[in-house]
């Protein structure tokens, strides 16, 4: 995994792209109607073997050093999915802002399924 | 990346083919195979690299199979965009709501949703299997009309909807529960008889 780099005058602050995916996972269960984040093959293997993982939250950086964040969610059974998931885009965008002063391009969600709350 | 993953395995089973057909036509003498083999295990130069060709097999048949399996899965979606990126909902999402919306109809003893996103708007195909009390007619419109006005309701989509039923079976639940209550009192034997 790649990270973000931003130079200060006493040297280099990297951000890794798992902290990123940690951020946007916390900024979207945040939200009512949220019921977790979803996963895949991957971040299911990772949990089998007792390890939370965010690898399900894909985050990418472009050449202009923006930053495309793609976020699966379950959604609880009765609320309105774009509602949920516009709430959840301006969150994560929220907090990936204010926490890392980064420049976000996309926030893509991925509803993969509806659970009872 | 998927046609490559195609001709990945159409290759593996070409050759896997090709085996078969010389041994079939008595071009290649167990004999043969027995050397090679004998002649693989005795160096150990040979074996590191059979091992390595293996592992090299399976992580490419791997993630071959992750990219075709997950390009699958991604064309199962409906889309939306927003002001701050896109928004998909997996069509097993809404093949869950439509589980859990007719959960709520006592008369459905089991429901099977097929979501299909076409050009026109979302079909549903829905195979059911209702309990004998129902009213087929009035219980499917019913069914239709509740799939329809939620599916808008928390998909949020103008597109039309059309929602297909097929009754697969009537299950006789009365019957089953007499059964199952005759199972549950067995009869005492001699239990009718008294001491005099």
């Amino acid at each position: 995994m790649q990270a973000e780099e931003s130079r200060t005058d006493l040297g280099a602050v990297r951000i890794h792209k798992n902290v990123i995916a940690s951020i946007a996972a916390l900024a979207a269960v945040e939200i009512d109607g949220v019921k977790r984040v979803g996963g895949d093959f991957k971040s299911g293997l990772l949990e089998l073997i007792g390890k939370k993982s965010t690898a399900s939250i894909k985050v990418e950086f472009n050449k202009a050093e923006e930053v495309k964040v793609e976020v699966p969610l379950i959604v609880k059974y009765g609320y309105n999915i774009p509602d949920v998931a516009s709430k959840v885009q301006e969150n994560v965008r929220n907090n990936l802002e204010k926490m890392t002063d980064l420049s976000i391009k996309d926030i893509n969600i991925n509803i993969q399924g509806i659970e009872r709350g | 990346m998927r046609v490559l993953g195609v001709i990945f395995y159409a290759t593996v089973l070409t050759l896997i083919g090709l085996v078969f057909i010389t041994f079939a036509f008595n071009k290649i003498q167990p004999q043969e195979i027995n050397d090679t083999l004998i002649y693989i295990q005795n160096s150990p130069n040979s074996r590191f690299i059979v091992g390595l060709i293996g592992l090299l097999l399976i992580l490419i048949s791997y993630s071959f199979a992750q990219l075709i399996l997950g390009r699958f899965a991604s064309e199962k979606t409906i889309a939306f965009v927003t002001s701050s990126g896109k928004v998909t909902i997996a069509l097993s999402a809404v093949e869950d709501l439509i589980r859990r919306v007719s959960s709520i109809m006592p008369e459905i003893k089991e429901l099977r949703p097929d979501v299909i996103a076409t050009k026109k708007g979302i079909k549903v195909d829905l195979r059911v299997i209702l309990k004998s009390e129902a009213n087929i007619p009035e219980l499917t419109s019913r069914l239709e009309e509740i799939i329809k006005s939620k599916l808008a309701q928390v998909l949020g989509i103008e597109e039309q909807v059309f929602v297909n039923t097929h009754v697969a079976k009537i299950a006789l639940v009365e019957e089953k529960k007499k059964r199952e209550t005759d199972k549950q009192e067995p009869t005492i034997p001699f239990g009718g008889y008294t001491r005099g």
